[in-house]
């Protein structure tokens, strides 16, 4: 188990905002940082995966490690991230169905983009297996399936050119930006909540982030030297958010998603803040860690399990929601319903990590 | 589906004679004149609708509130296609019955305004109105630029209980963003169960969804009342799961329900302001 980490600090900190903006209107949603900005914790947490691609795929003495061995451990990182998306999906589905037959209510099998499911289950069922539909709420890890599968190319480009790989991520992205290319979602008619396509910009820069700061002083100068920008621009996107100022998507000129704040296509003005929030936020783990030793062990420790911890997350944030609407919700049963997640996360990351150090494999159980 | 023409009837017959439509409520109007025959006007607003299929017939008060519907009433005018967006809710396109309210409600426009192209694409937005669902549907707006958007709403928001204050502010700015553009807009409200009917907040959570109808003169179809209004008529049939059944029941009728509330909603005169079945009781 390795000791606490920006890398593990900050993605915990991605875990729990994502898990507390998946519960819609608790009192706890007002004080997440994704409300004082145009940005929010899904930018951190595919930056930091890319980031975490840079750290996977060295050896520990800072080789580049085989490039087949690079591909078949993103490859196989892909079918892990896919098994557990099922596994979400098809709990979320369970509680959903299970809610609305023990509360008489019907309108729970239609929640969260459910209703397909249960009332077109022939198309619906190949569109949740294949990706193609998507649970309300459930859709950042069919985004992190796509990039994992993306993930080999980009890295195997840098390995000649750091640049190159950049070059070849900035022109996807902008592409698809202009030319609004998405994947569509089936069978219900529409695009991915997060096109891949678009954000695997900031996955690659999350890697060449990791890779400049190994071997680029200037990118460490560099970084110290622009957090009085990335201030401005926090100060600004608080402000934006704050009066809820944003272009108007029909007014702008074209390509319209150059000008709009839209979270699908990773708009040119939410990458802008969300650099500007990695550049402000940057020396905070630095102060954080010595001070406040017990809650940076937990949320890293929340970060070095990411996959378990945001699984669990997704399903007891739907778990979360389903208690508020049974019982009215209010202030005590948010602070019960999100306790008791907070509590759910930290218990996945003990239990992930007693069981890989516990001598006995589960299988021989 | 048991849709007549008449409204059809109605609105080419006004058309071809270069009218402008008369309000089916509105006997004591001159336009009513011009109305051919009985069929033509919409029936009481308190007696069942006979031009909705047996199964899915409510009173006109039950049903809709009415306002014009201009953009639409345009590119009628102007006998160019009719391009509708649908929002929320369950809408995939394909096989099961209960699974292609996109598909009947084209065919149910196509059948009440059959002189006229109708093109009607579908959207499902999952999240809340009052946090960032909102924004999204001003994106998808953008996306396809329609003449009407029929949007389901409030379903997500009702069952994740946000405030009704502020869910009902961010509706209100999203439809007057709609309108603003010269886009019509007509919302559906949500469904009625019995386990929610003496549900507080959620009866609150519906006539907000009113209030915002009428404060910004937009039609709204009133699922609310319609499935309660089929509920109580199903009394007496009451078993377990009755409550599935109502739901699916709602949702075979709700392309019936909203192409009726479109066509009614048309048959409102340019010159007065709108009217309200339910008001007039």
């Amino acid at each position: 188990m390795r000791d606490p980490n920006a890398i593990d600090f900050w993605r915990g900190v991605a875990l729990i905002t994502i898990f507390i903006n998946h519960i819609p209107g608790n009192v706890f949603q007002n004080y997440t940082y994704s409300q004082y900005g145009i940005s929010d914790a899904a930018e951190l947490f595919v930056f930091l995966a890319g980031w975490s691609i840079g750290i996977a795929t060295r050896g520990r003495d800072g080789t580049p490690e085989p490039a087949g061995r690079t591909v078949l451990r993103l490859l196989s990182r892909m079918v892990e991230v896919y098994r557990a998306q099922l596994v979400i999906t098809a709990i979320a589905l369970a509680m959903l169905a299970g809610a609305a037959l023990s509360l008489d209510n019907p309108l729970l099998v239609e929640w969260h983009n459910a209703g397909p499911i249960f009332g077109d289950p022939i198309q619906a069922t190949v569109g949740w297996v294949t990706l193609l539909h998507q649970l309300g709420f459930f859709n950042i890890l069919p985004l992190y399936v796509v990039l994992l599968g993306l993930a080999p190319v980009f890295v195997l480009i840098a390995r000649v050119h750091l640049g190159l790989a950049l070059a070849a991520s900035l022109t996807l992205y902008a592409v698809c930006l202009v030319a609004e290319i998405n994947i569509p979602t089936w069978p219900v008619e529409g695009h991915w909540f997060f096109n891949p396509l678009c954000w695997q910009l900031l996955l690659v820069l999350g890697f060449a982030a990791y890779e400049w700061r190994r071997d680029s002083e200037r990118f460490l100068a560099w970084r110290r030297r622009l957090m009085p920008a990335g201030l401005v621009i926090v100060a600004l996107g608080a402000v934006l958010s704050w009066f809820n100022l944003r272009p108007d998507p029909l007014s702008v000129p074209e390509p319209r998603l150059l000008f709009t704040f839209d979270k699908s296509y990773l708009s040119p003005a939410r990458l802008v803040h969300f650099l500007g929030v990695l550049l402000a936020f940057q020396a905070v783990f630095g102060w954080v860690q010595p001070r406040l030793t017990w809650m940076t062990r937990q949320l890293a420790a929340l970060g070095r399990n990411s996959l378990a911890v945001f699984s669990v997350g997704s399903v007891a944030s739907l778990g979360a929601q389903l208690v508020r609407f049974w019982s009215g919700g209010g202030f005590a049963v948010d602070i019960f319903v999100v306790g008791c997640g907070f509590a759910a996360l930290s218990f996945t990351a003990w239990f992930v990590e007693w069981r890989s150090r516990s001598p006995r494999p589960s299988s021989s159980v | 589906m048991a849709l007549t023409l008449s409204p059809a009837l109605l609105v080419g017959v006004s058309l071809a004679f270069g009218l402008s439509l008369g309000s089916p409520s509105a006997a004591q109007t001159p336009q009513a004149a011009e109305i051919p025959g009985p069929q033509a006007t919409a029936p009481s607003p308190e007696a069942p609708d006979p031009s909705l299929s047996p199964e899915c017939r409510v009173p006109g008060s039950k049903l809709y509130t009415l306002a014009k519907l201009k953009a639409v009433k345009k590119a009628l005018r102007e006998h160019r296609a009719v391009h509708v967006l649908t929002i929320g809710g369950s809408t995939s396109g394909g096989l099961g019955a209960a699974a292609s309210y996109p598909v009947k409600l084209e065919d149910a426009l196509t059948r009440s305004f059959p002189d006229v192209e109708v093109e009607v694409d579908s959207r499902g937005v999952s999240g809340e109105i009052a946090f960032g669902a909102a924004e999204r549907l001003r994106t998808m707006v953008a996306e396809i630029e329609p003449d009407l958007v029929v949007w389901q709403v409030g379903g997500n928001d009702a069952l994740a209980r946000v405030e009704i204050e502020g869910f009902a502010q961010s509706l209100a700015e999203t439809v007057a963003w709609i309108k603003s553009h010269g886009i019509d807009v007509v919302l559906v409200d949500p469904q009625y169960t019995a386990s929610l009917a003496k549900d507080d907040y959620y009866n609150h959570f519906v006539q907000a969804i009113q209030k915002v109808a009428a404060s910004e003169q937009v039609p709204l179809v009133q699922r609310y009342e319609a499935m309660r209004y089929l509920a109580a008529r199903a009394k007496g049939e009451a078993v377990a799961g009755a409550g599935f059944r109502l739901a699916d029941l709602g949702y075979r009728c709700m392309a019936e329900h909203v192409t009726r509330a479109i066509t009614v909603s048309l048959l409102q005169p340019d010159v007065t302001g709108s009217t309200s079945p339910a008001a007039a009781h």
